[in-house]
């Protein structure tokens, strides 16, 4: 066992883990946060995308002994108890989500795109929308409602100021 | 049966109820729930497809000092699922819940290993040795008919699971007629269903009342219930099975599977609640597979293009069990089922079988075979087309079914529907893409192609559709409870699985219109058998059309009682009271009312206050069958590729949709249902292939090599409606969940047969496949 | 689906990096973005018994000299990949980039950890041998360079021995004027590679001076060329003669067929994608003219 101190979602915590422990499975277990989801455990659909350091990174290749002193984010800490981050406003406007299982990793994952994009103004192409998400799996939306949402949350705060983020 | 009074949610764009959960990270999927003093399963899985079981050897485990406990078939005694059609040329099979005697496929569960932790769980499972002596393996089609080698269950004649027939009007008059006689072979490959969230099982046991609990990410929890009450004979009314969020489905959480008996029957045998959850490669080789068909069909069609009769012999490779509780029937009888289509003939004759080899058995994933025998049919008519000289389209126009309702030649009753407007429409909407594919024919480097797909879906089929094909679900309805709580908030209890689909929004907008008040005022719960009705669950496209008549019919029921309490505080009739914006008002006079808020108070607290006569109480049931024959959707879909002969690369650069599902609760919960539909269709068109070597050894374990559509691969989906409600469900509903899937494979097959001027008679249309398509551009 | 167990173990620098895999041996990995690895070790395909995480390690910075351009192991691939001084240098390794993955894994995977996991599709280890990389390599014993073409022995299998970590890649500085180019084709964007191609050339006016040219999808390692390179040499860049360059490379390869991908179509690939990368190279020379 190997002691370590994650500060996740603003709070810090220390907590004894084995060296082998994903830390999906700390954030899920040890910190109880379920909006971390596992598609797949071999990094190949996004699911579990978090932010480390500010940075999304698939928490299922991710061990958590690596985050020693780093600060975590869930898409718990991203818009509260009623999810009101401009993005996920958008995937519920936009449809963008139906059973929700991956839609906490496209968020965290499009996120720093839609912040990305805002401060430089700027509308992207549907080309790179949808290569901004490629390293999620969506199989209920066809990613049309996703794409729709992440113009519209790009759209909306480039037009009024932005929404807490 | 009654439409919805003046409805104001119906059909309006109401944004899911459900979303904040799933967007805040609060939403409780099968892996979230946690027990005290749980312990988790591991699996020991088959690593060979054909063997006999010699001992298994768990030695290891205690020598290595791990507090575990192994469990094998010997534990079991002989628990398994049933899953058999009382046909009598139907061979008989059980699937145990851990092999027995036998291994018949790769990831079959073998053991089962308990640990306090899941990793330590699956540590455990690496040391349990089994050992085993081969057998020869039946790895194809053409093996399991083969008589040389061995029949995979003890007693069976052959191979073949079952082979039936299915025949109507006079054949060989079609074909003494015919002009044409066009012959073709076409297959499909297999695939996995693969919702982002695998399967799981919790159990719990509690000796104080004796109830069983188990939770299972699963579409139907009352049919697991029901399974899981006939393999451990144990009461159902002691058994509550729970489905909690599930992250899709796609029917393949419509099956039940050993798991789900195995992980209940460890916790009885531990007394301790115990888990298991998926992991992806699991999920791959062993929850089912689909699609994995040859159709050879034989079309005679007059000189003027018409069609005459359709003669198919129709092959499912199922694999080795029959699943519960759709048989291994259910695939290749649902080709024989649809192949007629949405065109009129008269003469029709299909053979269809199922045979078994050493792989994941086949089961019901969405679109449930109709994918595959669209491919087929509508590659045919562009065959045909192609053969005579005819514009696709046009042949297709003059054959189209006009008349409704049509009465097929099977027999089946089709619901009136817009057949040829769907073509009509989107023959306009395609123009300027066939301009283009027949201008790029001067070029032999890069092609643009235009494909179409019309097809008709039975959906939402009842009772008597189930007792015909004898199978063990055996019914089809969808059953709802409504009550109203004294402050005026209803409850609907759906006998439904909500897991994407939007069931807790598009059934509030139900009850909301029959009941006067506010979707948001609606609380719909289900997926737990405590609280809900008896219900089929969430398949075969039956949720607007059969969850939305239960909710609107026990709704209304409710409603006629708030309207003969308003009647009788307003001193008026029951008829001239309406209900809407949370008031019972006269229809004449809007501003004589009272809250309706206050009739449920009345009802349930101030029972003095009701009419004469009147019991107490807010509550109303009703089931909803299906209709005998279903009521049939029908859509075109069109693709539009581009290809690089060169390298055979591909791309979709359009995919269009015009649908007709009747009346549409919710558009864009229906857009989103018809998208996500397409592009799973278009993995099957272009890329989902679940891949055996000679020795059944699956090569398809990983998102690495098992390939699914991601964001870059897909065009926007365009989706256009038209509307013919169907008389045969309560709110003119036809079913819809599945038609986006079954459409794509046929159409981007279409395409690229007109983009390369070549027969294409198989998918998935990946590049190395375009670019053999494409020899003949390249000189080769 | 997942890791067995192992010992962790966070380096310092690099001095307490080799000295703990030269103390761990066969049972020593080093981890960096864990992009390929932790996949590998969730699937226990990988049980390494000791994992040393060398991301602390001051292996992160793009150096340039006259001759040599020199990326430490740590720099991922989304910051070499945005470094204006590749583009100008080296074409093909800048296509190649973005060939990699999905942004997520561009962000955290890193030159060192693609280099050393040797995947035979993978872009880099292909660019490392169209420009005839150097590998820097680090033991107790000193440090060492391994020719890129040395460094790749079989898919997945380098030439480093235990204890030793690659540090940094050096490419050499094209002398002359050149320009180059990657393509690839997968099924899927951010896929493993079918087959790909770069081709890096030379040239003085318009006439190409020296070749380079190499493909993934044909062996276990990504192959050179030398014979065609050396058919090239002379031709001219508004003639390179491309088509018959890639029916030469075509002709040349003997892939294995999967169940992705037959030879025969792997082999096509080879040849088409070494004609437009070719035919690319060419244009982009004219066009620096």
């Amino acid at each position: 066992m190997t002691d370590i101190t994650l500060e996740v979602n603003g709070t810090e915590k220390s907590l004894a883990v084995e060296p082998r422990r994903l830390l999906a499975d700390v954030l899920r277990h040890e910190f109880g946060l379920s909006g971390v989801h596992i598609g797949c455990a071999h990094g190949a659909c996004g699911c579990c995308t978090v932010h480390i350091d500010g940075v999304p990174k698939l928490s299922c290749l991710t061990f958590a002994v690596q985050c020693e002193g780093k600060a975590i984010a869930t898409v718990e800490s991203v818009g509260g108890p009623n999810a009101e981050h401009a993005l996920q406003q958008a995937f519920k406007s936009e449809h963008g989500l139906q059973c929700g299982y991956c839609t906490p990793g496209f968020v965290m994952a499009l996120i720093p795109f839609v912040e990305a994009m805002t401060s430089q103004r700027r509308m992207p192409e549907d080309d790179e929308i949808r290569e901004a998400m490629s390293g999620n799996i969506c199989r209920c939306t066809g990613y049309h409602g996703i794409v729709a949402a992440v113009r519209k949350a790009i759209g909306d705060q480039i037009a009024g100021g932005s929404n807490r983020s | 049966m009654t439409r919805a009074e003046n409805p104001r949610h119906i059909g309006a764009r109401v944004l899911r109820f459900e979303d904040v959960r799933l967007l805040s990270g609060a939403a409780r999927y099968l892996d979230d729930i946690t027990r005290p003093n749980m312990l988790h399963m591991s699996m020991v899985r088959a690593q060979v497809a054909h063997a006999t079981i010699l001992g298994i050897d768990s030695s290891a485990l205690a020598d290595a000092g791990f507090p575990t406990q192994v469990f094998t078939a010997d534990d079991l005694g002989s628990l398994s699922i049933k899953a058999h059609q009382d046909y009598p040329q139907m061979q008989y099979s059980e699937q145990p819940i851990l092999a027995s005697g036998k291994m018949r496929f790769v990831g079959e569960p073998v053991a089962a290993v308990l640990a306090d932790d899941p990793y330590k769980a699956e540590d455990a499972s690496e040391l349990v040795f089994v050992d085993y002596d081969p057998l020869p393996v039946v790895g194809t089609m053409d093996q399991a008919r083969d008589a040389s080698l061995p029949t995979l269950f003890d007693g069976w004649k052959s191979n073949v699971i079952v082979e039936r027939e299915m025949k109507g009007g006079d054949l060989d008059k079609a074909r003494a007629e015919a002009a044409h006689i066009i012959r073709r072979t076409y297959s499909t490959q297999r695939q996995a269903g693969v919702p982002m969230e695998g399967r799981g099982v919790v159990a719990e046991y509690n000796p104080a009342d004796r109830v069983l609990t188990v939770w299972s990410s699963t579409q139907f929890p009352h049919i697991v219930r029901t399974c899981l009450s006939e393999v451990l004979n144990w009461p159902e009314s002691r058994l509550r099975v729970i489905a909690p969020d599930v992250g899709g489905g796609f029917g393949v959480k419509g099956q039940v599977y050993p798991e789900e008996i195995l992980v209940p029957w460890l916790a009885v045998k531990t007394g301790r609640p115990v888990k298991w959850v998926e992991d992806r490669r699991e999920h791959l080789m062993a929850s089912i597979h689909a699609r994995d068909h040859r159709h050879v069909l034989e079309a005679y069609v007059s000189a003027e293009g018409r069609l005459l009769g359709l003669k198919a012999d129709v092959t499912v490779d199922n694999g080795a069990y029959s699943t519960y509780p759709f048989t291994s029937a259910g695939e290749p009888g649902m080709v024989g089922k649809v192949l007629p289509g949405p065109y009129d003939f008269q003469a029709y004759h299909a053979v269809y079988r199922a045979v078994a080899t050493n792989k994941c058995s086949i089961g019901t994933y969405r679109g449930v075979a109709r994918p595959s025998a669209v491919f087929s049919q509508e590659r045919l008519m562009d065959d045909i087309a192609e053969e005579l000289g005819l514009d696709p389209i046009e042949f297709r126009l003059k054959n189209i079914i006009r008349e409704f309702p049509y009465k097929n030649v099977l027999g089946f009753s089709y619901d009136k529907g817009s057949y040829a407007e769907s073509l009509e429409k989107m023959r306009e909407l395609l123009a300027a893409d066939r301009t283009e594919a027949e201008a790029s024919k001067v070029s032999t480097t890069r092609r643009v192609g235009v494909g179409i797909a019309c097809f008709i879906e039975q959906t939402a089929h009842g009772t008597p559709d189930f007792i015909r094909r004898r199978v063990p679900i055996e019914t089809g309805y969808i059953a709802a409870r409504v009550e109203m709580e004294p402050d005026g908030q209803a409850i609907v209890d759906l006998g439904m699985q909500n897991h994407g689909q939007g069931l807790e929004t598009t059934m509030a907008q139900v009850a909301a219109d029959a009941l006067g008040i506010d979707p948001k005022d609606v609380f719909v719960r289900h997926g737990d058998t405590l609280m809900t009705p008896y219900s089929v669950g969430t398949w075969g496209s039956r949720g607007a059309a059969l969850g939305g008549g239960a909710v609107h019919t026990a709704a209304t029921q409710l409603a006629d009682k708030l309207r003969a309490i308003a009647a009788h505080l307003l001193q008026a009739k029951a008829e001239d009271i309406v209900l809407g914006g949370g008031k019972a008002s006269l229809k004449a006079d809007a501003g004589r009312f009272v809250e309706i808020r206050k009739l449920a108070r009345i009802a349930l607290r101030n029972a003095d206050q009701m009419p004469e006569g009147m019991t107490p109480g807010l509550e109303a049931s009703f089931s909803q069958d299906g209709p005998a024959d279903g009521t049939y959707s029908n859509a075109v879909h069109a693709a539009v590729v581009e290809i690089d002969v060169p390298t055979g690369k591909m791309k979709l650069r359009r995919f269009v949709v015009v649908e007709d599902c009747g009346v549409v609760l919710n558009p864009m919960i229906a857009d989103g249902q018809v998208r996500g539909g397409v592009v799973q269709g278009i993995g099957s068109a272009m890329l989902e292939h679940f891949v055996y070597d000679a020795e059944c050894q699956p090569l398809t374990t990983s998102f690495a090599d098992y390939l699914m559509p991601q964001a870059p691969e897909i065009p926007n989906i365009e989706v256009h409606h038209i509307v013919t409600p169907t008389s045969l469900t309560p709110l003119g509903a036809k079913g819809m969940g599945e038609g986006g899937a079954i459409g794509p494979a046929a159409a981007i097959a279409n395409a690229v047969a007109d983009a390369l001027d070549v027969q294409v008679t198989s998918t998935p249309l990946n590049g190395n496949a375009v670019w053999r398509l494409s020899a003949a551009l390249r000189g080769e | 689906m997942r890791p067995a167990s192992f010992e962790y173990h966070k380096a310092v620098d690099i001095e307490d990096a080799v000295r703990l895999l030269a103390e761990f041996g066969e049972e020593g990995r080093p981890i960096a973005g864990g992009q390929s690895l932790v996949p590998m070790m969730n699937l226990r395909l990988a049980r390494p018994g000791h994992l040393v995480d060398i991301n602390a390690l001051p292996m992160t910075d793009i150096e340039f000299d006259d001759r040599t351009m020199r990326i430490g192991a740590l720099v991922r691939h989304e910051e070499y990949g945005r470094d204006p001084r590749i583009g100008k240098h080296f074409p093909a390794l800048l296509d190649a980039v973005h060939w990699i993955g999905h942004p997520t894994i561009r962000r955290h995977g890193s030159i060192g950890g693609s280099l050393s996991h040797a995947d035979p599709t993978a872009e880099l280890p292909a660019a490392a041998i169209l420009y005839d990389a150097s590998m820097v390599v680090r033991s107790l014993g000193g440090e060492r360079r391994i020719a890129a073409v040395d460094f790749f022995e079989s898919a997945y299998v380098t030439t480093l021995e235990p204890g030793e970590l690659l540090v940094a890649v050096e490419f050499p500085i094209p002398p002359r004027s050149s320009a180059g180019s990657f393509m690839e084709i997968g099924e899927r964007v951010g896929d493993f590679a079918i087959a790909s191609v770069g081709a890096h050339l030379e040239f003085e006016q318009a006439t190409i001076t020296r070749a380079a040219l190499v493909c993934c999808g044909a062996d276990l390692v990504a192959i050179r060329a030398p014979e065609i390179e050396a058919f090239l040499v002379g031709k001219t860049l508004d003639a390179p003669q491309a088509v018959e360059v890639g029916r030469r490379f075509a002709a040349m390869v003997d892939p294995s067929g999967d169940h992705i991908a037959s030879a025969d179509y792997k082999r096509a690939l080879i040849g088409e994608l070494t004609r437009r990368a070719v035919e690319a190279a060419c244009a982009r020379a004219i066009e620096s003219k």
